[in-house]
């Protein structure tokens, strides 16, 4: 069990760096706490002994959301279920509600954030792919000489390694700004050994922009997980599609690239066949929901791969 | 096709109640007064609706409603042996025990009713809640006659054990007679077996079962509905992992179990044998209908993508790598 | 510590209360507030029975420290039948015979209101989703959904309420009616009290310090700096048992807390009573044990060959249980059939899983009566094995069966009653046991993992001539009820089939490993799995449906046994019959079909994607023009 001595909820990001401060050493900060109290249980971290923990979901800051033509961005505190509650997120970020709605259970997903899923830093994490698909980077506050200070990174480089980012010691990640993809179609491919509460084997996030006749690829935009240390934007398969025209072949093609992606040390060769597959049925779903030409899009290739 | 349907089948049999030994129960009941009954016997809900079949059998072997029966705790210094809860043997051995009871209680207050109206006890008839006698006017609440029965010193309760005939096994060939009731069963799964990832959706089930006699067929339903799912998650996704006598499953996360999601649509047909030896005919369905899902399903799978799987779980990744095995097979 | 000043609305009413700062929202609402109606199963998200309204949205108490309660609104299950009239939708789960144990049915109702409440237009598909969080091993959840589905026409008015009551017997006939279940009202409304739900007056909190080792010899324990600690009561070990100790279903291999030796990871070592859980739980840090580690079985087919380490002394060969049955000559049998197929079959361990974890209670009464309060599915046998002992008569010791939120077998082992008896007879006072899902697992019995070698031969027409079939069981460290299991399996492995030679040998092997035990099917779910796969794989090369051989085989009325039993009425095909007709079984050899099939069902099976049916709801109960 997670025993800790004082619970501070902060009401600002300055009361929260000033809890930091004072705790310095023995504290941690906590948002959804839905990773945090199950990881201090028999069988992984056992019982710990935290002196202080600090819940920043409490800070406005970290709870805002504003969506403009550009750029959406999002608190570090937004609960999961937002992705799938507020219609105009949805909208500006297609990619999110399909991976949402495959995050843990609705439940979970009111409490458990953005922030603390991409600070986890988990291989199997849903969200952060499919906030690097939508091209995410994260701004990160911390307090020096007194006064508030911010940076802002690219998701891909704050993740370094399972568990492992660059978040710097005394430094809150504060908010998630994205591309805004309207009229983007949007997909999440997920495996695991069931269809609810489920760990990902193998997740895809993709995203697909079509010309007006919905025959051609305008972007593309795909990132993978469950399968590495962290998170895989694939661009060479988005650069190999864009500007093309969608056809069953050019798709096969695609998959086919020789990509080494695969750096899990367990079911090597059963991710490897399932990334293949999973870009198939990606791609096809998203360019569906973007709209494509039934001329490229056949009933066929739905169906192979569907 | 990404997604290939299939189909399978099995069949299982199944004996009710303790295997190669005497099996016993014992149980009390009374009339009481108002005309509600009381039922006292060793036995607990553990979630098969046993209390509610109880209800039932006492309501209608006194001819009290349902709603109107009590049964007394589990407990072995207030209640007599009934033995345990389990062997899909509940039905079998309390109902029929509560039943025996439940008739000798009924007795006590139809001989004090034969002699009250001056007719004969076989004229006499209980339901609903009301005694009678046939081919009279004699109709009052079972809480009257209980009143009667008791003005007269007599207070309607009855007693009854219940036991098997059955024997162990010979050490050598195994002969022996284990049971006296056994139950049949056959089901049938549809299966989609995605080829993109090897998962296994199980769509439907169709679960014919041999019960004796179904005392509640919601709940009956109800056993078939469970034990096909837990079935399932031993066919598809459930392993309790140990390595070097540690496990790496302590925890929910790591032990998956079917979810709302994972589950199929259960048809039952429910069959009634009735059982000749105990009064009730009714026999037992907890157990046998988990029998036949996993060969039903792996079944099933090897009709969709012509793969057999014989170590379970049938996890995507055995069954991708299955199915890709077979395919290389078949190019060479 | 820094206590918090919780203000909040608890069921409508306010409240203002110190709460510990590392407490969650679960353990204020239970063991502060004193609402059992929800549970706990897991403790880890990852169920659901502790599921709870925080301002109107659904969470999982168990992930919410209880500082996130801070102000907010928050509706318990009994907010939901506040002034005893259940809710439609509790009604509906009564109706419906959604509730089978009970224990993940408080969070299940509450998750059924969560989902009506977002979209009171949710069909089945959307209602699946939406309850995706909550755990339910007993019924199947077909009920459940069927539950939400009526309470949500109820609401709506496509149905009358009169729909959720009793279905009326006009001739007072109550068997073969589905007279609503007589203990749903306690369940779906939170109300029934299982045994870690309970509490007594002075009642103290158990702990169990279990073996990290899955083989070793105890040196030596020393309790003494647990004994000294402020607050504990208590402690016990195997040196405290004043009679004959051990226990198990069919051979008493099992001491009451490890003897002399370890046998499994997990194993219990010793117990402590404290008054409150933290402090039982620092005493176990405090006790000493010495451990030899011994070499280690995993395996139950190396269990079995000369030499191998031993589990138990009286069992050097590590056999539990070898259970044979022998009809006719099977090599001949073999000899004379036109088709032999052998094939190796394989199954796992298997956790109960039952939703709720261990629980009990143990007193002395003022009569020096030994009571035990606890969900066992045996209590008979357990008392009898307690008074051994505990070396007291049978009238001074008593068990109550509490409610059990789920069995599936896994009660039946008198696995902790022991230990809480100790203590209470040692402390004179009330103590209770709630294990952690963790312990669960990790410490009582699984289904018997098996490795099945089969071997049938068959005529050109269909006829099993003979029949060898040889499993092996890895039974784990102890005995409980592997012998029965073994015999089960022995006595239906040859499946409801008539064949003239049958050889089976079936073996439960002592190994170090997590023990297994009684599981729902007992063995036969092993053997069925072996059986009829290689019926179909048999049917595929003789070119014959699965259900013609089966029917070729089955035995009819009057059969006798591969235990030489005479049967009477024999159901078999009358099943057959059932399930081939209600399926709409399409006849046909088992060779892979797939897609070329005709019988393909539409309305008796489920759709097959589910996921994102909230997407294609327009929540007006309608679909929107964009559905897939």
């Amino acid at each position: 069990m997670l025993i800790c001595d004082e619970y501070l909820t902060p009401a600002s990001l300055t009361e929260a760096f000033a809890a930091m401060a004072q705790h310095r050493g023995r504290y941690r900060v906590v948002a959804g706490c839905t990773d945090t109290l199950p990881w201090a249980r028999e069988g992984r971290a056992g019982d710990v002994n935290i002196p202080a923990l600090i819940d920043i979901t409490k800070i406005p800051e970290l709870n805002e959301l504003r969506i403009d033509e550009r750029r959406v961005r999002l608190g570090a505190a937004t609960p999961i279920q937002r992705f799938l509650d507020d219609a105009a997120l949805g909208h500006a970020l297609p990619a999110t509600p399909r991976c949402a709605v495959w995050f843990a259970d609705d439940q979970i997903r009111a409490q458990a954030t953005i922030g603390g899923n991409i600070v986890n830093a988990s291989p199997a994490a849903d969200i952060t792919p499919c906030l690097a698909a939508h091209d995410a980077t994260l701004e990160l506050a911390s307090l020096q000489g007194g006064k508030i200070v911010k940076r802002t990174m690219p998701l891909g480089e704050f993740l370094t390694g399972p568990g492992k980012t660059q978040l710097a010691d005394g430094e809150l990640l504060t908010a998630v700004e994205c591309d805004a993809l309207p009229g983007y179609g949007g997909s999440f491919e997920k495996v695991g050994h069931r269809r609810s509460l489920v760990i990902s084997v193998v997740c895809l996030a993709v995203l697909v922009k079509l010309d007006a006749e919905g025959r051609k690829f305008d972007d593309v935009r795909l990132a993978i997980a469950g399968i590495r240390p962290i998170p895989r934007r694939l661009r060479e398969i988005e650069d190999f599609l864009r500007s093309k025209t969608l056809t069953g072949a050019l798709l096969e093609e695609a998959a086919d690239l020789p990509l080494d992606l695969v750096q899990s040390r367990t079911r090597q060769e059963y991710r490897r066949d399932v990334v293949r597959g999973f870009l198939m049925r990606g791609l096809i779903s998203a360019a569906k929901r973007a709209g494509a030409h039934p001329d490229g899009l056949t009933t066929a290739m739905e169906a192979a791969y569907g | 096709m990404a997604r290939k349907r299939g189909r399978g089948m099995a069949a299982c049999w199944y004996g009710i109640a303790r295997t190669a030994a005497v099996d016993r129960a014992g149980a009390w009941a009374e009339i009481d007064d108002g005309g509600s009954a009381k039922i006292i016997t060793g036995v607990t809900e553990i979630g098969e609706g046993i209390l509610t079949v109880l209800a039932q059998i006492a309501a209608h072997e006194m001819g009290v409603k349902p709603e109107h029966v009590v049964i007394g705790d589990n407990d072995t210094g207030r209640s007599p042996e009934a033995a345990h809860a389990g062997a899909s043997r509940q039905t079998y051995m309390i109902g029929n025990v509560v039943a025996l009871a439940s008739r000798e209680a009924r007795k006590r207050l139809v001989e004090v009713m034969a002699d009250v109206w001056d007719v004969e006890v076989e004229t006499i008839r209980t339901g609903n809640g009301e005694i009678w006698a046939e081919n009279t006017n004699h109709r009052i609440s079972m809480g009257e006659a209980v009143t009667f029965a008791k003005g007269r010193g007599v207070v309607p309760v009855g007693s009854a054990t219940f036991g098997t005939d059955t024997t162990g096994l010979d050490p050598v060939d195994g002969s022996g007679n284990p049971w006296q009731a056994y139950v049949f069963g056959c089901q049938v799964a549809e299966v989609e077996v995605d080829t993109v990832t090897g998962e296994v959706q199980v769509l439907g089930v169709w679960a014919a079962h041999d019960v004796g006699r179904a005392v509640n067929p919601q709940g009956v339903e109800g056993q078939i509905e469970g034990g096909i799912v837990q079935a399932l998650g031993q066919a598809l996704m459930e392993d309790y992992e140990l390595k070097d006598g540690h496990t790496s499953t302590s925890g929910f996360a790591k032990y998956i179990l079917p979810t709302s999601l994972d589950v199929p649509r259960v048809n039952s047909i429910i069959i009634e044998d009735p059982d000749p030896i105990g009064p009730l005919g009714v026999k037992g369905i907890g157990e046998p209908a988990m029998v036949p899902t996993i060969p039903a399903v792996m079944n099933a799978i090897y009709d969709a993508v012509g793969v057999r799987i014989f170590d379970l779980p049938a996890t995507p990744e055995k069954v991708l790598m299955a199915i890709r095995a077979k395919e290389r097979e078949a190019a060479e | 510590m820094v206590d918090l000043r919780l203000e909040a609305t608890v069921n409508g009413r306010k409240i203002s209360r110190t709460a510990k700062p590392h407490q969650r929202l679960l353990d204020f609402i239970r063991d502060d507030l004193n609402l059992t109606g929800n549970k706990e199963g897991c403790g880890a998200g990852e169920c659901g029975t502790c599921s709870v309204f925080v301002d109107g949205v659904l969470m999982k108490s168990c992930l919410l420290p209880v500082a996130k309660a801070q102000g907010a609104q928050i509706d318990t299950i009994e907010s939901l039948a506040k002034t005893g009239e259940l809710s439609v939708l509790q009604k509906a789960f009564h109706k419906a015979g959604a509730s089978q144990c009970g224990y993940c049915i408080p969070g299940m109702v509450m998750a059924a209101t969560a989902a009506l409440r977002i979209n009171p237009f949710a069909d089945r598909e959307e209602i699946k989703e939406r309850l995706g969080g909550n755990i339910c091993r007993c019924t199947g959840y077909q009920k459940i959904f069927d539950a939400v589905e009526l309470a949500r026409d109820v609401q709506n008015g496509r149905l009358p309420a009169t729909a959720l009551l009793e279905t009326d017997t006009e001739d007072g006939e109550v068997i073969g009616k589905n007279v609503r279940r007589i203990d749903a009202p306690s369940k779906v409304s939170g109300k029934l009290k299982y045994a870690g739900d309970m509490t007594m007056p002075g009642m103290l909190h158990v702990q169990v310090l279990r073996s990290p080792h899955a083989h070793a010899r105890i040196v030596s324990i020393d309790v003494s700096a647990a004994e000294a600690m402020d607050g504990i009561e208590g402690v016990v070990t195997s040196a405290d048992v004043p009679g004959q100790d051990g226990f198990g279903v069919f051979v008493h291999d099992q001491p009451v807390m490890a003897r002399g030796k370890v046998r499994y990871v997990g194993e219990a070592v010793a117990a402590v009573a404290a008054e409150d859980a933290m402090t039982a739980k620092r005493a176990l840090a405090a006790i000493k044990v010495v451990y030899a580690p011994l070499a280690p079985v995993f395996d139950a087919e190396e269990a079995m060959r000369p030499g191998a380490p031993v589990v138990h002394d009286y069992a050097p060969d590590n056999i539990t249980k070898h259970i044979p049955i022998r009809v006719g000559d099977v090599e001949k049998g073999f000899a004379e059939s036109d088709l032999v197929l052998e094939e190796t079959y394989s199954t796992q361990a298997i956790e109960h899983a039952y939703l709720e974890p261990e629980a009990g209670l143990s007193y002395v009464d003022p009569d020096g009566v030994v009571v035990v309060v606890s969900p066992s599915q045996n209590i008979t046998h357990h008392r009898h094995m307690l008074a051994r002992i505990i070396a007291k008569p049978i009238s001074k010791v008593r068990f109550i069966m509490s409610p059990v939120g789920g069995g599936f077998g896994g009660k039946e082992d008198m696995i902790y009653q022991g230990m809480l008896a100790l203590l209470a007879m040692k402390t004179q006072r009330p103590v209770r046991l709630v294990f952690t899902r963790e312990e669960s697992i990790i410490s009582t019995a699984k289904r018997h993992p098996s490795r099945t070698t089969l071997r049938m031969g068959l005529m050109r027409d269909g006829r099993i001539r003979a029949l060898d079939m040889r499993m092996v069981c890895d039974g784990g460290a102890y005995g409980l009820s592997t012998e029965g299991v073994m015999r089960k399996a022995a006595i239906l492995a040859a499946g409801p089939y008539v064949i003239p030679n049958v050889k089976v040998d079936t073996y439960g092997i002592y190994t170090n490993n997590t023990p297994s035990g009684a599981f729902r099917s007992f063995g036969a779910l092993q053997t069925a799995f072996a059986t009829e796969s290689h019926l179909d794989i048999a049917a595929e090369r003789l070119g014959l449906d699965p259900f013609q051989i089966r029917r070729i085989n089955a035995m009819r009325d009057g059969a006798t046994t591969h235990t030489k039993a005479k049967l009477g009425t024999v159901s078999l095909t009358r099943a057959l019959d059932a399930a081939e007709k209600a399926s709409g079984w399409e006849a046909g050899s088992p060779t892979m079909r797939g897609g070329t099939r005709g019988d393909l069902a539409h309305d008796d099976v489920r759709p097959a994607v589910s996921l994102g049916a909230r997407f294609a709801a327009d929540g007006k109960g309608g679909k929107q023009e964009a559905a897939e």
